[in-house]
């Protein structure tokens, strides 16, 4: 019986332990919660290992013979058992629990002097990430459709929704907050890892949800810093140029465009729909998008608030960037 | 067994009315009434939102959304009127003579008895669970072409939003349509044998909850029909403001809710005073088997936490139809109280889903072990714990959903606390296997695979019931391998576990123990391979509800969808042995697993009263091996140990 035990958790733990079940550590909060993984892991092993070696063992025991009509022993229950199987479970959940929320408050603790607010915004089906006022000097904030964030920073990211729910979601920081029209939600990261990792929309949001993706980049300081002069030359160079990162942030998960690098399938191909067409009526397509619907696509499914969400120099940028991409215009 | 049988025909249901003639013909109750009645209430829905617009001068005339809401309501009232649901209710309102003792629509003489409104509870029963199996296989079906387009990465053979529509009503038809209407199809043929009574309180109120099934599938699935937008596509947890701005398909999956939810609440009253009221002499809560106990606690969660989801829907229901803000932001709606009122039902309802096939596990491990259920008086206790406590959780499926943050750890709390009573029931199997006599037929082999893969579903629970995990997996992949354990390992096992074991009961022939072990087995393993791989996907980063998913998840999905073909092909092992064993199945006698319940001391089927003398029960249900101990007394009988005049490998192996 106990060897039956022995080895069914054995089985297990080597599936538990050899088996990549979590994806790399790239902040502190997934070292955090990382441990209260791997700490439930080794009491559910040890519960599931009782449970199938009992099982195991008891059909190879207590199998009855073909034909046979006895009765099994009459033992209809043991207090002393009983109140063992109650109060082990007690002591174990209470375990998981109070560790569970001593660790939810450690990851949730961040230094609020040193920390960089980045505001994320969803809508159906892209990001935007915003950057305080203080990283431009003087200009506009800094808006990007892909997140891009210094090393060992605690960031806290203040997350809204223009329409229906989102959920963000980066697997290698494994924190994740949704994303509610009217209220804004909060979450925090000290990313401790290099690299690029993928922005997830976990919330069903409709016909786009599984395309809604960015990504995240971690830089190094001077990096980041870089980065930030990069926008911010780009912002200042002219119209087209602004444009193309508006397209990509607000529209390159549902469309296709060469010149942007996107493969959104959600809406229609751009380098197809788009030549020959002027300034007004790709104005209109994006504004009004309700008004003409290319064959095979329905109505209703791209948002119809841009004309509120770009400012009318932006909407200029993202139609002239538009037309330069796909060769119309004049 | 044959003379019992003969004596029982004295007391078959009478002789069926003449048939009706003339006008008669069209105006009494039946299929052909609601023909011409439903085409009616069509028009008359129509004409009244179509006149009241014009009336009021509103534009335009055609406005669907409102139409459907009329159709809606108005066609199904005018079906289950038409096949004389209401006849009985509308004779006494109007002061007509209503036969109280008329026992005309009781019993079935033939297979189309089985078609109108029926009575008696055992008919019932079986029209319950033939037409929660018939939605078990649509849904089933579904979900075969969800893992068909899943199979490889990028879109290949349907649109999103079809693809979006499949898993919604995917989920809705398993959950309202199958799952919770088994298990009262099962408790609907079986507690009354069980407690001894002739049948339920309220008969007429039984047909009528039945009869609002079909309707609400049919108008789930439907909703595929519906021009422009398809079925309703934001899940079964139809999370608002993606609701609200959903095209009118989302309609459908209101109010099918309505109609599902109103019959379970009149189903579960049904059993609440049936079981209260309707016990046989002797029979105290404490002799009662532990599926009644099930029930009970079932249908007390059922009445209070029903009307919760019914709200919700009808909230974004007044949203969409007459413009009211409940949930819309910007007019001081608010998003998050759906989730909570939602959640408030749809976590008990996890419980309803599952308590009745504790019961089922209960009776056929002790049956199957020849041994008394360890600890019974903790065990029928447990499932009163997991009722209250399963009020007290509903927020742990919102920890990341940007609610007060300090309820996320009292949530936590109690989430973890519930695995103590349901660790109990598991404990309390094992030990009933213990030094037993175990025969492993079909329903022992899926009440102890329900037992294991039940463990895996809680244990997965406490990640998930852990915050900082939860916020990782939740809304992943994670969560649809947990709900699988749960509902599938969990709840269908024990409902496949209840109709073997109750088969030769309900249809007086065994199933095919042969067919039945490859079904399991098929089951089984195909269950394990589907669904284990996804917790690896899940926290590796794959969200739930996805049409698509990133490329390195390719070569598991096709595994799992692989795995999940085989186990879809397991049905048809399932659904063969059914029908063929129906038919044909060597004739069962009254009593061929030597149960002490009740049900197994009358033949098989039992007589349309159930029993022809009161049962007189003198002690615990689940005595093997104890010399001497009886459940209940009848006539001149004594029930004791169950006797059956041959052993129960020698039926099976005919």
């Amino acid at each position: 019986m106990t060897l039956v035990g022995l080895a069914v958790g054995a089985a297990l733990a080597a599936v538990a332990l050899f088996v990549p079940w979590l994806p790399d550590q790239g902040a502190e909060q997934a070292r955090i919660v990382d441990n209260v993984y791997w700490f439930v892991t080794i009491i559910c092993v040890a519960v599931f290992a009782v449970v199938a070696g009992v099982s195991v063992y008891a059909v190879w025991k207590f199998r009855a013979p073909p034909g046979d009509t006895d009765d099994g022993s009459p033992i209809h229950g043991h207090t002393g058992l009983e109140i063992v199987w109650t109060i082990i479970p007690v002591i174990l959940v209470t375990a998981i629990a109070v560790y569970s929320g001593v660790a939810l408050a450690q990851a949730e603790d961040i230094d609020d002097a040193d920390k960089l607010v980045v505001e994320v915004s969803a809508q159906q089906f892209a990001w935007t990430f915003t950057y305080p006022d203080e990283l431009l000097e003087g200009g506009r904030p800094l808006t990007s459709g892909e997140l891009v964030v210094p090393l060992d920073q605690p960031i806290e990211f203040r997350i809204t929704s223009k329409d229906v729910i989102h959920s963000f979601w980066v697997p290698e920081w494994r924190m994740k907050q949704d994303a509610v029209q009217g209220i804004t939600t909060r979450t925090v990261v000290q990313p401790t890892k290099l690299g690029t990792f993928p922005v997830i929309c976990t919330e069903l949001c409709g016909l786009g949800h599984a395309t809604m993706r960015s990504q995240a980049r971690v830089l190094d300081e001077a990096g980041f810093r870089a980065w930030v002069r990069e926008q911010r030359r780009l912002a200042a160079e002219g119209a087209s140029v602004q444009g193309e990162g508006l397209f990509v942030s607000n529209c390159g998960s549902c469309h296709t465009l060469a010149e942007a690098g996107t493969d959104g399938q959600t809406g229609p191909d751009l380098d197809t729909v788009l030549p020959g067409q002027d300034a007004a009526a790709v104005s209109e397509s994006i504004v009004e998008p309700n008004a003409e619907i290319s064959e095979g696509f329905q109505p209703d499914v791209m948002p119809q608030n841009y004309g509120e969400v770009f400012t009318e120099q932006q909407l200029e940028g993202l139609v002239e960037y538009l037309l330069e991409a796909t060769g119309g215009g004049d | 067994m044959a003379v019992e049988v003969r004596e029982h025909e004295q007391h078959a249901a009478p002789p069926p009315p003449p048939p009706p003639r003339g006008l008669r013909y069209l105006t009494g109750a039946g299929w052909l009434r609601a023909a011409w009645l439903m085409p009616l209430a069509f028009g008359l829905a129509t004409l009244l939102v179509i006149g009241a617009r014009a009336a009021l001068g509103y534009d335009p005339l055609w406005e669907l959304p409102v139409l459907i809401a009329a159709w809606t309501v108005l066609v199904p009232l005018a079906f289950l009127a038409g096949i004389g649901g209401f006849d009985y209710w509308a004779y006494w309102i109007s002061g007509r003579p209503s036969r109280p003792e008329d026992h005309s629509g009781h019993g079935a003489r033939s297979w189309k008895d089985y078609f109108r409104v029926n009575t008696d509870h055992k008919v019932i029963g079986v029209q319950y669970l033939v037409t929660t199996i018939f939605f078990f296989v649509a849904a089933g079906l579904m979900a075969m072409f969800m893992r068909a387009e899943l199979a490889r990465p990028g879109m290949q053979f349907v649109d999103t939003n079809t693809f979006n529509g499949l898993f919604s009503v995917h989920a809705s038809l398993m959950i309202f349509l199958f799952i919770i209407p088994a298990f009262a199809g099962l408790g609907n043929y079986v507690i009354p044998l069980m407690i001894g009574a002739p049948d339920m309180a309220f008969p007429r109120l039984n047909a009528l909850s039945f009869w609002l099934l079909p309707i609400a599938g049919l108008m789930m699935m439907s909703s595929y029909l519906i021009p422009d937008g398809g079925a309703f596509a934001a899940g079964w947890t139809n999370y608002v403001p993606l609701a609200v701005v959903q095209p009118d398909g989302n309609l459908f999956f209101q109010m099918g809710v309505q109609w599902a939810g109103a019959s379970s609440i009149m189903t579960a009253l049904n059993f609440l005073v049936t079981i209260i009221t309707m016990r046989a002499p002797g029979m105290s809560f404490w002799r009662m088997p532990l599926l009644v106990w099930a029930n009970f606690a079932t249908s007390t969660l059922v009445v209070v936490a029903t009307p919760f989801i019914a709200g919700s829907q009808f909230f974004i229901l007044f949203d969409r139809v007459l413009h009211t803000n409940f949930f819309d932001p910007s007019q001081g709606g608010d998003v998050i109280a759906y989730q909570h009122i939602f959640w408030f039902y749809s976590h008990p309802a996890v419980y309803i889903m599952m308590l009745p096939g504790f019961g089922i596990a209960s009776e056929v491990i002790s049956v199957f072990a020849r041994k008394p259920i360890f600890g019974y008086r903790l065990m029928a206790l447990s499932l009163m714990a997991i009722l209250i406590l399963g009020f007290s959780v509903w927020a742990h499926h919102m920890f990341v959903s940007g609610m007060a943050p300090w309820l996320r750890i009292p949530m936590m709390l109690t989430t973890l606390v519930i695995a103590v009573p349901t660790g109990i029931k598991v404990f309390s199997w094992l030990a009933t296997l213990w030094e037993g006599r175990l025969h492993f037929t079909t329903p022992m082999l899926f009440a102890s695979g329900f037992v294991s893969m039940f463990v895996i579903g809680g244990l997965s629970g406490i990640y998930l019931g852990s915050v900082p995990i939860d916020i990782h997996a939740s809304d992943t992949y994670f969560v649809v391998a947990h709900i699988h354990y749960v509902l599938f390992g969990g709840s269908l096992f024990t409902i496949f576990a209840g109709i073997y074991y109750w088969f030769p009961k309900m249809t007086g022939r065994m199933y095919d123990e042969r067919l039945g072990k490859i079904h399991f087995w098929m089951t089984f393993v195909g269950f394990n391979l589907t669904f284990f791989p996804m917790h690896w996907v899940g926290l590796q980063g794959m969200p739930r509800r996805v049409a698509d998913y990133a490329p390195e998840f390719g070569t598991w999905n096709m595994i799992i969808s692989i795995a999940a073909f085989a186990l879809g092909a397991s049905t048809l092992v399932f659904l063969y042995n059914m029908l063929v064993s129906w038919r044909r199945g060597a004739p069962a006698p009254g009593n061929p697993w030597r149960a002490l319940t009740l049900e197994w001391q009358v033949s098989s089927p039992p007589p349309v009263f159930n029993f022809d003398e009161i049962p007189q029960v003198v002690g615990s249900p689940y005595e093997y091996g104890v010399r001497g101990a009886r459940h209940a007394v009848m006539g001149d009988r004594e029930v004791e140990r169950g006797r059956a005049p041959e052993p129960v490998e020698a039926i099976h192996s005919s």
